[in-house]
């Protein structure tokens, strides 16, 4: 369960501090772009609601708009927003740490 | 944030801003909310895309489609019988310098139908053949006021008269021309002329199929040289990396890491062996950022295990960046001469960082390598940029040139030095 | 229970496991397997158990609870409880696993080489893992009564539930039977969802329309059942917004002023990241691009999940509106066509939908959540008493079987804690002080682990300053104030700011925050922190495991090159 105890196999894989931490800053920047993102459009419904009070119109069919954003569109933005996330950062882990030639298979999916 | 981005927020949010005065404050009675958000949304999206264009400034007339049109003008299979097919000899296949412009003139002149032929770069006359050339002389600005015109439109130009030439000698005896453009790439960066002396001005046509021959020339001249200088850099390159003092101190780092730490000095073994396959590769004048960074990486390791802790070198990477195109062994060479100019004469150690940004909206890449050394003086600057400067490696003037081949002006490099406060390059990319 | 209505949960249930089972069944090389980063299943499952821990009784009855008796407030519920995942995947999820321990406070006490901070840790874990099994208790007790109806031994019904629960699943995970592996969690999950969809189209296909039933119920004015001198009333709903205006079904403020809700979210979103069974997974994953992974596939399922349980609450609200007149049954727990207990709500809609069957069914999963759950949160409990604090600081050279005693000592002692709790909290007369008693209790718990396990967390990932001092500060004031709100909010319910004392994270983490910060400052890193940077934040490790992986599935001997060789790679290609 703890792969760093074991001894590494084959090619030593290792990262120097310089990279770990070029890595670092820029999955920092990643995470805190994406979380503002994310606050954001959370807070968008109340705030929409609240200066505008478009939740009681019915523009979808006859469903309460407020209704169908928070009790669906919601989850599939924050699904949205997780692969987003997700294959960027795992993206940005295999461009800056490791070898270019570690990867002759195809980039690891996000 | 960028700038640019910063600008366009402020422009959307002011927007928004007068569409709910407007709404709720002119309009009476207020709109619809729904109608009031689309508005806004339309706005939003219409300066969003037009963003871009408006900060690229208004469009370079050398760059527009009517130079396409123009290129495209020129009848398949047209009448020019008299154009003859030059090949290797043609002089300017070495590039537009007035020699070679002379000899041109004179193996053009009997082809073309005119009296005087002219051949011109951006700002000068190159060569001038024929009569009128007491007045109309190389060396010296293009009399003819239409070929200003020429070279800002690239367009052919045919003159009839007299008072079109704009030839400010009342004894010059031509009358008529056809002024075409010499273009590379869709820059313009000369003319041909053809004179004549009486009221017919010359055929269009083949002047301009000529001036499309030499382009074409001249355009074999630019790949050449380009070819050349990627060469040079490749085996600059090299040669510096292969430089027996940065391979000697690389090994003798390792050879005292052996007993003490070998685990260690097998792993720089490994960065070494590295460094060395990326330097070879032959894969053309780009490369991902991605792979760049691993070749300055790979070089930083090797020199932070000479160094130790007297090395610190620091990296901002912005995750859009590692995808973009950046040419080949740019950015390594500028890190290295950061490295030195940070290290050398200096006590306590240095810091180097490398910062790498890209700006979607005015379509740039921009990278900045910076170190805390001690500065550079001007006339050190100078060697430094001629590719003179201590420590060997490839000048940034190599750097610049090769830049200034793929890019031509598209690209802007600024080397900042103050005397105690370190150097800063800052390099501005076109982004691919 | 008539013999056929058995029958039928049992082949249902059986059905479910067997399909699951093909589907999750560990393979051939399964470590190997393990190990491949992108190896579908592997990252499935972790998932899938992810969520049979995280989802207990107060997603799957708690949520259509709220939304029963909120609407639209009910359903930010839902959202929050999703939401928390998104904290997780962007800041913990993938560097929590790359440093590779075994608990939150195990990850902690080594990030910042403190046994002071483990310690501290743990105590928060047990107030954590305390205040979400309470509920669970609460929860297991309506469904017991709503189900069986009767008590043993002199109980009533609801204490009958709660004992039988809590005692069944302490003896299971105290003497070894349910070791809360992987794929088991993984199908209680599964099963959950199965029953979810299946009331799902059994209500859709007994005609209820959706967008119809929310416009219907929201021409009326708001109404829900108060306790008024001993006799239950319908009353009008006060709008939180404007209190002048009734609350409506489809608006907000049916139970939340605008900064109630917010706070809500806020407690909740920051909450999932320091919950210490759900985040005790992620140790599991194979590497840290497995752990990304893994919290996508959550946030698809949660996501399904969620959307079925509020269309499912309105459609209880719809429903039993309709029909409580002329079904005796249901006018025992109604008060003018309003559940008195909105627990009720999906037991009843089981019913309503599929006679005893459907109630059974909907309370034996009801039941599978809480089990999966309180078997999470009591393996949680003995991990911290046993592995964390016994065995890591009070005697580091405890043998296993005394570190296993201390973990049941540890589990049947928590057990009982939770019990008498929930013997003490009658839902009746909880729902008339918090509607939604379950989801509200459940809120308690994410408001400790958001205000002080989580901002530690994350300083502790993703700022290198932080110290252990800085740890602990940020762990104890977090906590402090957060416990302290939420009493003031106790004992004087009346206060206007009570239902925001309730949701104390957006004040409390911020405080957690200073105060790590502050005191970290002020102290000394660890002096190793260099390479524990780099082992949290490089993937060199990962790397490693892949490349094993790959070779080994390839067929291919990992080659070890002789010590001063350096090995050439020839991968067809000129290099």
């Amino acid at each position: 369960m703890n792969p760093t105890a074991d001894q590494p196999i084959g090619r030593d894989e290792f990262d120097t501090p310089a990279e770990v931490d070029a890595v670092f800053r820029t999955q920092r920047r990643i995470a805190v772009a994406h979380f503002v993102v994310f606050f954001a459009g959370l807070l968008s419904i109340p705030a929409v609601t609240l200066l505008t009070g478009w939740s009681s119109e019915n523009w979808v069919a006859q469903s309460a708009t407020g209704f169908v954003a928070i009790g669906a569109g919601l989850y599939l933005f924050f699904f949205l927003l997780g692969m987003a996330a997700a294959s960027l950062a795992t993206g940005v882990e295999h461009r800056m740490l490791g070898t270019p030639t570690d990867a002759d298979a195809a980039e690891p999916e996000p | 944030m960028s700038r640019s981005a910063g600008l366009l927020a402020t422009v959307v949010a002011a927007a928004w801003i007068l569409l709910y005065v407007a709404m709720h404050v002119i309009v009476d009675p207020p709109l619809h909310t729904g109608v009031i958000i689309a508005l806004g949304l339309a706005v939003t999206t219409a300066l969003i895309l037009g963003f871009p264009s408006t900060l690229r400034g208004p469009r370079d007339p050398l760059t527009t489609t009517g130079r396409g049109r123009l290129l495209r003008q020129r009848a398949p299979g047209a009448q020019s019988t008299s154009v003859a097919v030059f090949g290797r000899d043609l002089p300017l296949r070495s590039g537009l310098t007035p020699e070679a412009a002379e000899r041109t003139v004179r193996l053009l002149r009997p082809v073309l139908a005119g009296d005087a032929v002219a051949i011109t770069d951006t700002e000068w006359v190159l060569a001038f053949v024929g009569p009128g050339s007491d007045h109309h002389r190389s060396g010296h600005q293009p009399t003819t006021a239409a070929t200003r015109a020429v070279l800002a439109g690239g367009r052919t130009k045919v003159l009839r008269a007299r008072e079109e030439l704009g030839c400010s000698d009342p004894t010059c005896p031509l009358r008529t021309a056809v002024v075409a453009p010499l273009l590379v790439a869709d820059r313009v960066v000369g003319t041909l002329k053809v004179y004549r002396i009486d009221e017919t001005p010359p055929a269009r046509q083949p002047v301009q199929d000529l001036a499309s021959i030499l382009s074409l020339h001249l355009e074999l001249a630019e790949a050449d040289r380009e070819r050349q200088l990627a060469a040079d850099a490749r085996l600059n390159a090299l040669r510096a990396q292969i430089n027996p003092h940065f391979l000697f101190n690389v090994l003798n780092t390792i050879a005292s890491k052996a007993r003490t730490d070998p685990e260690d000095a097998r792993r720089l073994l490994l960065r070494l062996g590295d460094f060395f396959r990326y330097s070879i590769r032959q894969d053309g004048q780009f490369a991902d950022f991605a792979q760049e960074y691993f070749f300055v990486r790979t070089y930083v390791a090797l020199e932070q295990a000479r160094y130790g802790d007297s090395l610190a070198v620091r990296f901002d990477v912005d995750p859009q960046v590692l995808s973009v195109q950046v040419p080949v062994l740019i950015i390594q060479p500028l890190v290295e001469n950061a490295i030195k100019h940070g290290l050398s004469e200096k006590v306590g150690g240095g810091t180097v960082s490398l910062k790498a940004r890209v700006d979607p909206l005015s379509r740039t890449t921009l990278i900045q390598v910076r170190d805390d050394g001690v500065g550079m003086p001007e006339d050190l600057l100078d060697k430094v940029l001629s590719g003179n400067g201590p420590g060997g490696g490839i000048g940034l003037r190599n750097i610049n040139q090769r830049l200034e081949n793929l890019f031509g002006e598209r690209y802007s490099m600024h080397v900042r030095s103050g005397h105690a406060k370190g150097t800063t390059v800052d390099l501005r990319l076109p982004l691919r | 229970m008539t013999v056929d209505l058995a029958a039928l949960i049992a082949t249902l249930a059986a059905l479910t496991m067997l399909a699951m089972a093909l589907a999750v069944r560990p393979r051939r090389a399964s470590s190997i397997d393990f190990y491949l980063a992108g190896q579908r299943i592997g990252v499935m499952t972790n998932a899938l158990a992810i969520c049979g821990d995280y989802f207990s009784a107060a997603s799957f009855l708690g949520v259509a609870a709220a939304v029963y008796i909120s609407g639209l407030d009910g359903v930010w519920y839902a959202a929050g409880f999703a939401a928390g995942f998104v904290p997780v995947l962007l800041f913990v999820a993938a560097p929590l696993r790359r440093f590779g321990q075994f608990s939150l406070p195990d990850f902690l006490g080594r990030r910042l080489v403190s046994d002071r901070v483990r310690l501290v840790a743990v105590g928060v874990v047990q107030i954590i893992v305390l205040s979400y099994l309470i509920p669970q208790a609460v929860a297991s007790g309506i469904t017991w009564s709503l189900l069986v109806g009767s008590g043993v031994l002199g109980l009533d019904a609801y204490a009958t539930g709660v004992v039988v629960a809590t005692t069944t699943i302490a003896g299971l995970v105290a003497f070894g039977g349910m070791r809360g592996t992987t794929w088991t969690q993984a199908l209680q999950f599964v099963l959950m969802m199965a029953v979810l969809v299946w009331l799902a189209a059994v209500v859709l296909g007994d005609g209820f329309s959706y967008t119809g039933a929310v416009a219907e119920l929201s021409r009326a004015p708001l109404r829900n059942p108060v306790l008024v001198d001993g006799q239950w009333q319908l009353q009008p709903v006060v709008s939180a917004l404007q209190s002048d205006a009734p609350a409506r079904f489809d608006e907000p403020g049916a139970r939340y002023s605008v900064l109630g809700q917010t706070m809500l979210l806020i407690t909740l979103m920051l909450g999932t990241a320091g919950l210490p069974h759900v985040m005790n997974r992620y140790f599991t994953s194979p590497t840290g691009r497995g752990a990304r992974r893994t919290t996508v596939w959550v946030l698809c399922a949660a996501g399904v999940f969620y959307m079925l349980a509020v269309m499912l609450g309105t459609a209880a609200r719809s429903v039993i509106e309709q029909v409580a007149d002329t079904t005796p049954w249901l006018a025992d727990l109604t008060v003018d066509g309003v559940l008195r207990i909105p627990e009720h709500a999906m037991l009843t809609l089981g019913r309503l939908s599929a006679g005893q069957a459907g109630l059974a069914t909907i309370a034996i999963a009801a039941l599978v959540a809480v089990i999966s759950t309180m078997a999470g949160l009591l393996l949680a409990a003995a991990a911290s008493w046993g592995h964390d604090t016994f065995a890591g600081v009070v005697n580091r050279r405890a043998t296993q079987e005394q570190v296993v005693l201390a973990g049941r000592l540890a589990v049947v002692g928590t057990a009982a804690v939770a019990a008498v709790a929930a013997l003490q909290l009658e839902p009746a007369s909880l729902s008339a002080l918090f509607p939604s008693a379950v989801a509200t209790m459940v809120t308690w718990a994410f408001a400790v682990a958001g205000s002080a396990l989580t901002p530690v967390i994350i300083l502790s990932i993703w700022w290198r300053r932080m110290t252990a001092a800085g740890a602990v500060a940020g762990l104890v004031v977090g906590s402090a104030t957060a416990i302290t709100m939420f009493l003031m909010a106790l004992l004087r319910p009346d206060w206007s700011v009570a239902t925001l004392l309730l949701t104390p994270t957006p004040v409390a983490a911020p405080c957690a925050i200073v105060a790590a910060i502050v005191v970290s400052l002020r102290t000394e890193v660890p002096v190793d922190l260099p390479e524990l940077w780099v082992r949290l934040h490089g993937t060199a490790a990962d790397r490693a495991a892949e490349r094993l992986a790959r070779l080994t599935i390839r067929g291919v001997e990992p080659h070890q090159p002789a010590s001063g060789e350096l090995r050439v790679e020839g991968t067809g290609r000129r290099s």
